[in-house]
C-alpha cells in the first residue's frame, strides 16, 4: 500500500505525463480507482499514445485487446499494465463500415492471438498482420458473420 | 505322445498361460497396493483378455492384412516355444542341447521383433514410431542382455542352460558372482518386456499406444497374453540363470520354490514400475550403452578369472 | 530422415481437453509446431451479454471446472466496483480462503498430471489422493466439488463457521506434510528430474516477449504475481511470497507450483486467523449504473483479467475473459523448439492448460433461414473427406465410397 499523501498519486502522475505530452488527451484520461487508469483516443492518435505508454511510462505487459461493438463503430481497448500494479487502458472506436486498425505485434508478439480474435468475432481488420491460422471460429464458419456484433443473434 | 502333452500342457503352453495370467495379476495388484490402491480381483487378466477376444478386429484398410494378423501369433508361439528349453523347476529342461542358450534368447528376441513389424505393417503414423522405438530399444538392451547371461554359461562352461543349472545346483554359492549379472538382467528384462522406465514403446501419453495402436480385438488380446507369458518366460531364464536354488529338490518342493522365484522377479518389476518415471528413447540408449553394457562386461570379466582361478 | 506430421489431437491420451497440433517430426526431432485452438469455444463472452449479471456469474463460473472460483471472484469484482460496491471485509478473506483452496487443489491436479505425462503414474495415484482432501473440505465448505458457487454481487454466499475453519487448518496440516515429501520426490527422483529437466527451455527474454504469466513466467525469472502486485479480496493485508525460479524449463514450473503450494498453506493459516467478523454481503442493484472496470486475478495458472461494460440494464454491455492460458499458449512453440517428442506432452502440460478457460466463445449451430443447417450423416462423412484432402493431404473417398456402401 502506498504511504503517499494521495492513494492515486502515482497513477495522477500518469494522468498528468499523458496530457503533458498529448494535450488532446485533456479530460480524456480518467482515474477510476488505484491502480486502474482509463484513456479514450482516436485512431490516428492510438499509437504515438500507445508508444509512449510502453516507452516512457513503463508499461511493457499486454493484458489483452478488448473489441466492443458500439452500434455505428467498433471499439477497441488496449489492456497495458506495469509491474507495480497499475494498468492503463486505452480506447478508440474506427467507424463499423471500414474497421481497420493497426497491428501492434511489432511491440508485443503476444498480441496477434488477440488480434486475430477481434478479426474472427467482430470483423475488424488488423492492418500489417501477416497471414495465419484463425481463431476462434472454424473453418466453415459463414464468411461475413461476426458472432459478437450486437446484430448477430444465435437462434435457436 | 508326453511330449505333446509336455509342450501343450504342463508345462507347456496351458500351464504358461495360467501361469501367465496369474503372473499380470500379481504384477497389477501390487503396482496398485503400492500406490494406495485397491487393486484388481484375481480373475482380472482373464477377465480383460476374454473381453478383448470377444470385440470386433479391426484391421486397417492401408495394412498388410496377413503380416498384421500373423504377427500376434508369432509372438506367442515364439515365447511359448522359448520355455522349452528353459529349467524351471528341475535342472533338466524340456528339451535341452549344447547351444539352446542362444537359440532361447533368439526366441526371446522374436516378439520384439514381431511388435516392430506389427506396428509397421499398421501404417499409423502413431504405430510407425512406436515400431521404431521398440527396435532402437532393442539395440540398447540386448547386448547387456546377451553378455550376462552368457557370463554364468562361461563359468559353468557349456552353452546349454540345462547343463548350467546341473553346475549351479553343484556349486549352489557360485551364484554370488553373479549379482552383477543379475541386476542387469532385470534391467534388460524391463526393457524386453516394455515395462517403465522403458516402456517407451507403448507411451500412452505420447503416441496413443504405438506399436498396438491400431490393434484391437482378438489380436490385441493374443499380443497381451503374449507378453504376460513373456514375463513368465523372462523371469523363468533369470531364475535359472541366476537363482539356482532348490533345483535338486523334486516334485512339490522344488515347484514351490520356482513359483516363489517368479513371484520374486514379478514383484521387483512390479516395484521398478512404481518407482520409476518413463525415460526418453536417447537417455535409455544412452542409459544402456554408457552405464549398463560396461558393468556387463565387467561380469564377463569376472567370470572368465574366476573360470582359470576355480579351474586350478 | 525423411520429415513427417503428425497430429496430436483434437483427441489424444496426452490432452485433457481438445485442441489440435500439428507436430513436424524429423526421427524423434521436433522441427515445425502449430496450434489450431478453438475447439472448446461456447460462446459464452456473446452469452452473457444477453443474460442478468447474476446469470452471468454462474455461467462465467463455468468457464472451466478447475478455476471456476478464479473466473467467478474476478468477474464480481468488476461489476462490483461498476457499480461502486463496498464489499464486506469478512467476505473478502473467505474469498481469498477459498480461492488459495481452489490453488492448492489445482496444483496437486497439475503435479498428478505430469507425473502421468512421463509415464510416474505412482505420482498421479498419489497426489490425487491428496486432492481428495482439499476437495472435501471444498465440499463442506460450498456444496461442491468444483463450481463453489459461493461468490454473489457484492459478497459471498456462506460463512465459514469456527468448526469449518478448524477442519480447513486440519486438511492444510496434512497437506503440507504430504507437499514436502513430493517436494522431495521433485528434487530427489532421478527418472523424474531426467524428464522434467532441460525440457521446455524459456528464456527470461523469451518469457518477457512473448508475455508469458503465471507460473511458466515465474519459472523462468519474471518476478510477477498479480496477487502482490495488483492486491484483490484479502491479498493486500496478508503476507507471502511470491515464488520464482531460474531454472527456465519444466522442473523449474514443477519447482514454483510446489513452493507456491506450501505459500498457499502460509496465506490460509493467516487468513482465517485475520478474518473478521462482519456481514456477508451487501445488497447488490439488479440495474448496474454504466461504467465500466478491468479485473485482474491470479488465477492457478497464471494472471486472469476480465474486462465489463456496463450500460445501466440489468444485463452487460460487453463482457471479455482473457484466461492464463491464451497469453502461455504462444509460449510453447518456443519451448519446443529442437525437442523431442517424447517431451511435447509434459511441455504442453507444463503451461497447466486449461482450454475451456481459452476458447470461450463460439455456437456449434448456425441458423440462417427458417430451416437448421443440420448436417446429416452422409454430408458430414464427405465434409471430412473434402477437409482431409485439403488440410491433411489425405484422400479417403475411395474408403468413404466403400464404407458408404456398407452402413445404409
Amino acid at each position: 500500500m502506498t504511504d503517499q499523501a494521495s492513494p492515486i498519486a502515482r497513477e495522477e502522475e500518469i494522468q498528468k505525463l499523458l496530457i503533458g505530452e498529448f494535450p488532446f488527451l485533456q479530460d480524456k484520461v480518467r482515474v477510476q480507482r488505484p491502480r486502474r487508469i482509463f484513456a479514450t483516443t482516436d485512431a490516428q492518435s492510438f499509437e504515438p499514445v500507445f508508444k509512449f505508454a510502453i516507452q516512457k511510462l513503463g508499461f511493457t505487459i499486454l493484458c489483452t485487446i478488448t473489441g466492443l461493438d458500439n452500434a455505428a463503430t467498433l471499439g477497441f481497448i488496449y489492456h497495458l499494465a506495469r509491474q507495480d500494479g497499475i494498468t492503463l487502458n486505452i480506447q478508440f472506436d474506427v467507424p463499423k463500415e471500414n474497421p481497420v486498425i493497426k497491428t501492434v505485434t511489432r511491440y508485443f508478439s503476444c498480441a496477434e492471438i488477440y488480434e486475430r480474435e477481434v478479426i474472427d468475432l467482430l470483423g475488424a481488420k488488423v492492418d500489417g498482420l501477416e497471414e495465419g491460422i484463425r481463431y476462434p471460429l472454424p473453418d466453415n464458419w459463414p464468411k461475413g458473420t461476426y458472432p459478437l456484433r450486437k446484430d448477430w443473434k444465435e437462434n435457436t | 505322445m508326453t511330449a505333446l502333452f509336455n509342450m501343450l500342457i504342463f508345462p507347456g503352453f496351458l500351464f504358461l498361460a495360467v501361469f501367465g495370467l496369474f503372473g499380470e495379476y500379481i504384477d497389477r495388484k501390487l503396482y496398485a497396493r503400492l500406490q494406495n490402491r485397491v487393486g484388481p480381483p484375481w480373475f482380472q487378466p482373464l477377465a480383460d483378455l476374454i473381453k478383448l477376444a470377444a470385440k470386433e478386429d479391426i484391421v486397417p484398410e492401408e495394412a498388410n492384412p496377413s503380416m498384421f494378423k500373423a504377427m500376434p501369433i508369432f509372438a506367442l508361439t515364439a515365447t511359448v516355444t522359448a520355455s522349452f528349453y528353459i529349467p524351471l523347476w528341475k535342472t533338466g529342461a524340456l528339451f535341452s542341447f549344447n547351444g539352446d542358450l542362444i537359440v532361447t534368447l533368439y526366441l526371446l528376441t522374436i516378439p520384439t521383433l514381431t511388435y516392430f513389424l506389427g506396428g509397421w505393417y499398421s501404417t499409423s503414423l502413431y504405430s510407425k514410431i512406436g515400431a521404431i522405438r521398440s527396435l532402437t530399444q532393442l539395440f540398447a538392451y540386448e547386448v547387456p542382455l546377451l553378455m550376462v547371461i552368457l557370463a554364468p554359461a562361461l563359468l559353468a562352461n557349456t552353452w546349454s542352460l540345462s547343463e548350467m543349472a546341473l553346475f549351479y545346483s553343484i556349486h549352489p554359492w557360485y551364484w554370488l558372482f553373479n549379482i552383477i549379472g543379475f541386476i542387469i538382467s532385470i534391467i534388460a528384462l524391463l526393457g524386453k518386456l516394455e515395462k517403465v522406465p522403458f516402456d517407451i514403446p507403448e507411451a500412452e501419453t505420447e503416441i496413443v499406444a504405438g506399436t498396438f495402436t491400431e490393434y484391437s480385438g482378438r489380436l490385441l488380446a493374443l499380443f497381451r497374453f503374449s507378453i504376460d507369458i513373456e514375463a513368465i518366460v523372462g523371469s523363468a531364464l533369470i531364475a535359472a540363470v541366476y537363482l539356482p536354488f532348490g533345483l535338486g529338490l523334486g516334485g512339490a518342493a522344488g515347484f514351490a520354490i520356482f513359483v516363489l522365484k517368479i513371484v520374486f522377479i514379478i514383484s521387483i518389476l512390479a516395484l521398478s514400475r512404481t518407482l520409476f518415471a518413463r525415460l526418453r528413447i536417447d537417455q535409455m540408449v544412452e542409459f544402456c550403452w554408457k552405464y549398463v553394457s560396461p558393468f556387463a562386461f565387467l561380469q564377463i570379466l569376472i567370470n572368465l578369472i574366476l573360470k582359470g582361478v576355480l579351474a586350478r | 530422415m525423411r520429415k513427417v506430421v503428425i497430429p496430436i489431437g483434437p483427441q489424444h491420451p496426452a490432452l485433457k481437453e481438445p485442441e489440435s497440433f500439428s507436430v513436424t517430426l524429423s526421427g524423434e526431432r521436433i522441427m515445425a509446431f502449430s496450434a489450431r485452438l478453438g475447439y472448446n469455444h461456447r460462446g459464452i463472452e456473446k452469452a452473457c451479454e444477453e443474460r442478468t449479471y447474476v446469470q452471468d456469474v454462474y455461467l462465467i463460473e463455468r468457464i472451466c471446472g478447475i478455476c471456476s472460483h478464479a473466473h467467478s471472484t474476478c468477474f464480481v469484482q468488476a461489476v462490483e466496483e461498476i457499480a461502486g460496491l463496498a464489499v464486506p471485509e469478512r467476505a473478502q478473506y473467505i474469498r481469498t480462503i477459498i480461492a488459495e483452496l481452489e490453488r492448492i487443489h489445482s496444483h496437486l491436479l497439475w503435479l498428478g498430471i505430469a507425473g502421468h505425462e512421463v509415464g510416474f503414474d505412482t505420482l498421479l495415484m498419489y497426489t490425487w489422493r491428496d486432492r481428495e482432501v482439499v476437495m472435501d473440505v471444498l465440499a463442506a465448505l460450498t456444496g461442491n466439488r468444483v463450481n463453489y458457487g459461493i461468490n454473489t454481487i457484492g459478497g459471498v454466499r456462506r460463512n465459514i463457521s469456527p468448526d469449518q475453519a478448524k477442519d480447513i487448518l486440519k486438511a492444510v496440516d496434512t497437506l503440507e506434510e504430504r507437499t514436502k515429501y513430493y517436494m522431495k520426490v521433485a528434487t530427489e527422483e532421478r527418472t523424474l528430474i531426467e524428464r522434467l529437466a532441460g525440457v521446455g527451455t524459456l528464456s527470461h527474454e523469451d518469457a518477457v516477449n512473448l508475455g508469458a504469466v503465471g507460473p511458466t513466467a515465474r519459472a523462468s525469472g519474471i518476478d510477477r504475481d498479480t496477487r502482490r502486485d495488483d492486491p484483490y479480496a484479502a491479498y493486500g493485508k496478508l503476507s507471502f511470497k511470491v515464488i520464482t525460479d531460474n531454472h527456465n524449463d519444466v522442473y523449474g514450473r514443477t519447482l514454483v507450483r510446489c513452493g507456491e503450494l506450501m505459500e498457499s498453506y502460509n496465506i490460509i493459516r493467516q487468513a482465517i486467523r485475520e478474518m473478521p467478523d462482519g456481514p456477508l454481503a451487501v445488497k447488490a442493484p439488479r440495474r448496474i449504473p454504466a461504467g465500466e472496470a478491468f479485473s485482474r486475478y491470479e488465477a492457478p495458472r497464471g494472471e486472469d483479467v476480465h474486462y465489463v461494460k456496463a450500460n445501466g440494464t440489468e444485463k452487460p454491455e460487453r463482457v471479455k475473459v482473457r484466461a492464463p492460458t491464451l497469453a502461455n499458449l504462444q509460449t510453447v512453440e518456443k519451448m519446443l523448439e529442437d525437442g523431442q517428442l517424447a517431451d511435447l506432452p509434459i511441455v504442453i502440460a507444463a503451461i497447466d492448460p486449461c482450454f475451456s478457460c481459452t476458447d470461450r466463445s463460439i455456437v456449434v449451430r448456425e441458423a440462417r433461414k427458417r430451416s437448421r443447417n443440420i448436417l446429416k450423416w452422409e454430408d458430414l462423412r464427405s465434409y471430412s473427406v473434402e477437409w482431409y484432402r485439403n488440410n491433411r493431404g489425405l484422400d479417403f473417398s475411395k474408403l468413404n465410397r466403400k464404407m458408404a456402401g456398407r452402413l445404409l
